[in-house]
């Protein structure tokens, strides 16, 4: 088997930058941890889930969709350029990678998106074998595990008590940047250390089955008074995807972008006529719980949730999808006699 | 009684009495402390209070599906406070429908009106304690050339993906239409880039001064690590600098940036 | 060259017309004759497009002309926000953009030899108008053509011209209505509001398909008139109108229960409707 001694990753990033790819990796930016592009000196983190996730890198927070040339009151229609930057995106968390598949999915519902699909094509995700997870991880709750190899091109597992990362390739892309790696891998013959453990926290199918029997409970509206209506859950998350569309002009030119939204935001349904289907918090927090765990799993047979803990690392009130899914489970639980 | 302990028998009292209706507060979960929103006495026991309770509950103050259940109690500790005293300024907080459980670091003042808050307010929390790490940040930045400040901030904001958690966060931000999500005319760009970044804060920072109670809730809230204190304590220390002005010591002060006093300062007209 | 789904094609106002207040219908050629046949060969009537000023935005209306009819396209819609008045600011012989045609359309090749009645309130005709020139384009392939089409004022009705071209056509059968208060003097239609009038006028429903559209009060209290009269929720069809964005299904916002309106709709059968979570869209 392919090792490279877990003390050499920046050596890694720096052999593949030479080799022309783009490096993501987790990388220390004051308090945060945010998977960004490598460059010599920066300090890798793989001990904590990052801020943000591949989602980044494949659909980020603001892209241009359409470009016009204005003249006056006239207007041509011109080329958007797509991004085909050879990416390698290094010691993902395994629930990220997990996620691309939803991704994937709605970019490609019958509309080909070739924006997501350029950079889709040209990012190889490396995954690393989680040691550790903390109190917010819950991916073996949605059909995740720490150590999961779905979405990821390539794997690292720690080995001897993390002094060393075995490196096993899983497609063609994962196998070009293992040749790339060159001599940073040795082979050799280790054990791979156990994953972290993830307990689980709650019963999905169950919470699934509830929530499509409920939607007029109202206990929605006394989960959702904590909710601030910011966007901080769904923009971190690695599987939401909604997104808005707006023009900006100079005098010559205008750019049209896809920018992160979500339904947690209150204008997000907001008719311009003044109606607002969706008109409190309950309703809000409710679409985004139902979207990702009942509209989701019944419409394309995936999660719409990838375990990662994000939404209740950075929820300012506390909230997440254990949190909720909890008490869902407790309303249904028979009171103890 | 610890404070814990009266904030819990106040809070029942105050719900049995029907005095509030609602009590808004820290509890725990999972060690954490998040809000909790009371309306049974008997649910007093999940009020918790310790130094791990950050978030400013004067944000909820300004969310109709909290409003509708006034008169309102909330656990206020010193930020609160000034944040209710600055609500009370600024006409959002109708008179009699919010008391003040308030709290300091070492002691609890009981329940209060807006009016008897003010005054805790002036008496032992009138220059709040700047964390000095904070503090020396913000002499370093106003140290530096303009443009040089310019480009620190340039680098913060680009790590901005405008999820607004910091405008959820911020109790002196309640405006019904943001500013930032109008569209006619649109005033900023509402891309996670460059000058529309730049733009969204620097404009919240204004529309923050002289009304800023510096509780730290936005900076908390920021998922991305924006360092937005550095920015309001920079911002606040100026507003005093120039206009003398505190916020959350009057409820009748008339708001600082939106007012005028023949004897403001005009050395800038030349 | 990458296919763009994101972007539009280009459309020349030939011509334009104020319906109501604030309310205008467009008359769009399409710039490049392939781009037409390309969309002719696809559309079916009920489909939606999106319509844009490049620098304003785009904005989601039917289309509310019919395929039999392939010079052009048309769209009617109210000026109530930015893109809908950069549109209304644009003049005959300058260019708007365009994509589509997205979504769902009306069954009516199943419908030859069926009974058709179309109930529409206000703003809601244009969709239904598509499909009762469709009709009415291949007449004979369709029995009774009912339509009771009402608003809150005279001045409100939009079509008025074609109200009277239907109205004067004798195998149509009209009935307009203006609610109570919204009549001129020289008013000869009826007055009331449309589910009351549609109580009085209690077409059959032998054999016959029922199209509703308008306000959400106006179909909830147009649904029990139909059932009574003897539709079902499989035999009314209507067109759901919804925030929308991107029109393919990605930017999330018309989501609806499973179901997203550009993909699975914008035309449901009250069926359909009835299941979705919320009514209220």
């Amino acid at each position: 088997m392919k090792v490279l001694e877990a003390n050499k990753i920046g050596e890694l990033a720096a052999a593949l930058s030479a080799a022309g790819w783009r490096v993501l990796l987790p990388i220390e930016d004051g308090k945060v941890v945010r998977l960004a592009p490598w460059s010599p000196g920066a300090a890798v983190r793989t001990d904590v889930v990052p801020v943000n996730s591949i989602k980044d890198a494949l659909f980020p927070p603001s892209e241009v969709i359409g470009r016009f040339g204005l003249d006056g009151g006239d207007f041509t229609v011109q080329e958007a350029p797509v991004d085909t930057a050879k990416t390698a995106a290094l010691c993902v968390r395994p629930c990220d990678a997990a996620s691309v598949s939803l991704l994937d999915t709605i970019f490609n519902w019958d509309f080909p998106d070739a924006f997501y699909n350029a950079r889709r094509s040209a990012v190889t995700i490396v995954s690393l074998v989680c040691a550790s997870a903390d109190e917010q991880c819950f991916c073996t709750s949605v059909g995740g595990r720490p150590d999961g190899t779905a979405g990821a091109d390539a794997v690292l597992r720690p080995a001897e008590a993390g002094a060393k990362l075995i490196l096993e390739p899983l497609t063609d892309k994962g196998r070009a940047l293992a040749d790339a790696a060159g001599a940073l891998l040795s082979e050799a013959t280790v054990t791979a250390d156990e994953p972290a453990e993830v307990p689980q926290k709650f019963d999905r199918p169950a919470v699934t089955k509830w929530l499509a029997a409920n939607f007029n409970s109202p206990l929605w509206q006394k989960w959702s008074l904590a909710c601030l209506g910011c966007g901080a859950c769904a923009f971190t998350c690695p599987t939401c995807h909604c997104f808005d569309i707006q023009d900006e002009t100079t005098r010559s030119q205008c750019v049209r972008y896809r920018n992160w939204d979500t339904c947690a935001l209150a204008l997000f349904t907001q008719h311009a006529g003044g109606h607002n289907p969706r008109i409190d918090q309950a309703a809000r927090r409710r679409q985004r719980l139902m979207h990702k765990l009942s509209y989701i799993p019944e419409r394309f047979g995936l999660v719409g949730c990838s375990g990662c803990g994000r939404c209740q690392r950075v929820c300012p009130a506390g909230l997440g999808i254990v949190e909720i899914c909890q008490a869902i489970e407790d309303i249904q639980k028979v009171p103890a006699r | 009684m610890n404070v814990t302990e009266s904030i819990r028998a106040d809070a029942a009292r105050l719900l049995t009495e029907g005095r509030a209706k609602m009590v808004i507060g820290y509890g725990l979960r999972n060690g954490r402390s998040v809000p909790v929103f009371l309306t049974e006495p008997q649910g007093a026991d999940s009020l918790h209070y310790g130094p791990q309770c950050t978030l400013n509950l004067a944000a909820y103050l300004a969310r109709p599906e909290v409003r509708r259940n006034a008169p309102l109690a909330i656990v206020a500790p010193p930020a609160t406070l000034r944040s209710l005293v600055v609500l009370a300024a600024e006409s959002q907080v109708p008179d009699g429908s919010v008391l003040a459980l308030a709290v300091g670091p070492q002691e609890y003042h009981g329940v209060v009106d807006v009016a008897a808050a003010a005054e805790i307010v002036r008496k032992h929390y009138a220059s709040p304690e700047v964390d000095p790490d904070l503090a020396a940040r913000a002499r370093e930045l106003a140290a530096m050339t303009p443009a040089q400040r310019s480009a620190f901030w340039r680098e913060q904001f680009a790590k901005c993906t405008r999820c607004y958690a910091c405008r959820a966060a911020c109790p002196g931000c309640y405006c019904r239409r943001c500013v930032a999500e109008t569209n006619m005319p649109q005033w900023v760009s509402t891309a996670a880039r460059g000058h529309g970044n730049y733009a969204w804060h620097i404009l919240r920072a204004f529309h923050q001064a002289g009304r800023c109670v510096l509780c730290g809730a936005c900076e908390a809230a920021c998922p991305q690590g924006i360092p937005l204190m550095l920015l309001n304590l920079s911002t606040a220390q100026e507003v005093q600098e120039q206009f003398g002005a505190k916020p959350g010591l009057d409820p009748a002060a008339k708001p600082v940036m939106g007012s005028f006093r023949p004897e403001d300062k005009d050395d800038f007209i030349r | 060259m990458i296919e763009n789904i994101y972007q539009p094609t280009v459309m020349r106002i030939a011509a334009s017309r104020d319906e109501a207040p604030d309310v205008r219908t467009l008359r769009l050629e399409f710039a490049h004759d392939q781009t037409r046949r390309d969309f002719f060969a696809a559309y079916r009537v009920g489909q939606f497009g999106i319509y844009g000023v490049p620098g304003a935005g785009e904005s989601v209306f039917c289309v509310a002309s019919p395929p039999t009819r392939q010079e052009y396209i048309e769209c009617t819609f109210r000026r109530v926000g930015r893109v809908t008045s950069a549109l209304a600011d644009r003049e005959v012989g300058q260019t708007i953009t365009f994509r589509g045609p997205y979504g769902t359309h009306f069954p009516i090749d199943s419908w030859r030899g069926r009974n058709l009645l179309f109930i529409a309130g206000g703003i809601a005709l244009p969709p239904l108008r598509s499909v009762i020139w469709n009709i009415l384009d291949r007449r004979s392939e369709f029995g009774r053509v009912a339509i009771v089409y009402g608003a809150r004022t005279v001045a409100d009705l939009v079509y008025k011209h074609e109200l009277a071209d239907w109205a004067s056509r004798g195998d149509v059968q009209l009935v307009t209505t203006v609610d109570p208060g919204g009549q001129t003097p020289d008013w000869t239609g009826r007055i009331g509001f449309v589910p009351t009038v549609l109580k009085e006028a209690a077409p059959s429903s032998d054999n016959c398909v029922a199209l509703v559209c308008g306000p959400p009060v106006m179909i909830k209290f147009s649904l029990p008139v139909l059932t009574e009269l003897g539709f079902t929720p499989d035999n009314i069809y209507t067109t759901l109108e919804n925030r929308m964005k991107c029109g393919v299904g990605k930017c999330g916002r018309c989501n609806v229960g499973s179901l997203y309106v550009c993909k699975d709709g914008p035309v449901f059968t009250v069926r359909q409707v009835m299941a979705m979570p919320q009514a209220d869209l």
